[in-house]
């Protein structure tokens, strides 16, 4: 069954710490799941792409350190 | 508890001193600040000392000896204090109650912060330590980025403020090209914060504090002591509230009400006894533009959801119903992490003073200073009046 969040809120990274340097632009979001909310990646942005608060987003996987990553549909 | 008024106080410019070291920063500041008080160092009772990170940008600890060593200080107590960004205010208020308690007459209270030397990555990486390191900064987060989440969120909310955002910077660059000790001395235009260098959405650079070097200190002491030594206008400390909230964003009750900045408030404006509406001016903490807005509501100077119209109606200028940042804020003048706090201080005492020379407010009698630390997980609040 797929596992959906809904975007709370949301930035672009344009701008980073070294280790994420290769992954910019990154989307950061609060994700809000179950009624919890966490702090994930979203995967799979575009520069084209309109993000708003309220959308929906599918899990794909954690991290190493057990923090949600999500993709854009 | 004894009232405290504010006796001294000093600070270096605040800016890029990759050359300088941490004890020529403090020398300066702290020499400034008792001679500015006009005491002997034999009259110190104790040294509060903040610093964020010495530790990780110089590779310095103890930083409370180091700094009474450089100051002469002899064999006084010191403790270091540190509150991410908000560090400067949590020593002054550590100090404000050390002598409120009857432990001490006379206290000096100092801030440092030396960043500029490193490169940005390493900076934001070392400032990233003051959010969640396992559920923020190991996904990737940032604090321009935490706070641009605030900003988006708070779009959502109270609808799109962009344009308002950028007029705090501009405001902010205003006021600097009138304070000698500002890191900024440079005119910018709104087009100019929103088209640029972009950091997270929806922040430019334009949108974010400095990354900066400098050293403030203020000396302390109770009131019935300070009326025989001090030699300009009596600023005495009559509010001080310091709350708290969660490390993280995501587990905060709301993202565009900082929690820990309205109990703070409220327990500063109690203790001083006046409302919000009696302060002349306020030094606020705009480490990104988005904050400056939520900060001005949750102090109560405006409605919610009001800040950002306030700012295009001219309210916060220099000239408006009530300045704020006329310092520049950390924006502008600058933002040496452990020494913020204090800076602020300095502004709002020299203002008071009636020293702030061409900056100076026609009506300064009660101030302002809100500093908060990490994603406003730590808030200090203090207030000023001119006796």
């Amino acid at each position: 069954m797929k596992r959906c969040g809904t975007i709370y809120s949301f930035c672009v990274v344009h701008s980073s710490t070294e280790v994420f340097q290769s992954k910019t632009p990154y989307v950061l979001a609060v994700v809000e799941y179950n009624r919890k909310k966490l702090m994930a990646r979203v995967e799979g942005y575009s520069e084209k792409m309109d993000i708003a608060v309220g959308m929906e987003v599918s899990f794909l996987a954690e991290d190493e350190k057990g923090n949600p990553i999500y993709m854009f549909d | 508890m004894r009232s405290v008024s504010v006796v001294g106080i000093g600070e270096t410019k605040i800016g890029r001193f990759p050359d300088r070291s941490l004890k020529s920063l403090i020398l300066e500041a702290g020499s400034k600040a008792i001679d500015d008080a006009g005491i002997g160092k034999e009259d110190i009772g104790a040294l509060f000392m903040s610093n964020y990170n010495a530790q990780s940008f110089c590779g310095q600890g103890h930083l409370g000896p180091l700094a009474s060593e450089v100051l002469g200080l002899g064999n006084i107590p010191t403790i270091r204090v540190e509150g991410a960004c908000a560090s400067g205010s949590l020593a002054f208020r550590q100090a404000l109650s050390a002598i409120a308690s009857g432990m001490y007459d006379v206290v000096l209270v100092g801030g440092v912060e030396k960043m500029t030397h490193q490169s940005t990555e390493a900076v934001t990486a070392g400032l990233a330590g003051a959010s969640d390191m396992e559920m923020e900064a190991a996904l990737g987060a940032t604090f321009p980025s935490i706070f641009a989440m605030i900003a988006n969120r708070y779009f959502h909310e109270y609808g799109n403020v962009r344009n308002e955002m950028a007029m705090c910077a501009v405001q902010n660059h205003e006021n600097a090209l009138l304070n000698p000790d500002a890191q900024m001395q440079k005119r910018i235009t709104v087009e100019q914060v929103i088209n640029g260098f972009p950091i997270a959405s929806p922040f430019t650079i334009y949108d974010c504090s400095l990354i900066s070097d400098g050293a403030a200190f203020v000396v302390l002491a109770a009131t019935d002591v300070a009326k025989s030594i001090c030699r300009k206008r009596l600023v005495e400390v009559v509010g001080s509230g310091h709350a708290g909230d969660t490390l993280t964003l995501a587990s905060k009750g709301s993202m565009t009400t900082f929690a820990a900045t309205v109990l703070a408030a409220k327990q500063a404006y109690s203790m001083a006894g006046i409302m919000s509406a009696q302060i002349d001016l306020a030094e606020v903490h705009d480490c990104f533009t988005i904050t400056q807005i939520i900060n001005t509501e949750d102090l109560g100077l405006f409605a919610k959801g009001k800040g950002a119209a306030a700012v295009a109606e001219g309210k916060t200028a220099i000239n408006g119903q009530i300045p704020i940042n006329v310092s520049g804020g950390l924006k502008a003048k600058g933002h040496p992490i452990g020494a913020t706090g204090l800076c602020q201080i300095y502004e709002i005492v020299t203002q008071l003073r009636g020293d702030a020379g061409v900056r100076q407010l026609k009506k300064a009698d009660i101030g302002l200073t809100h500093n908060i630390g990490g994603t406003a997980a730590t808030c200090v609040v203090s207030i000023f009046r001119g006796r």
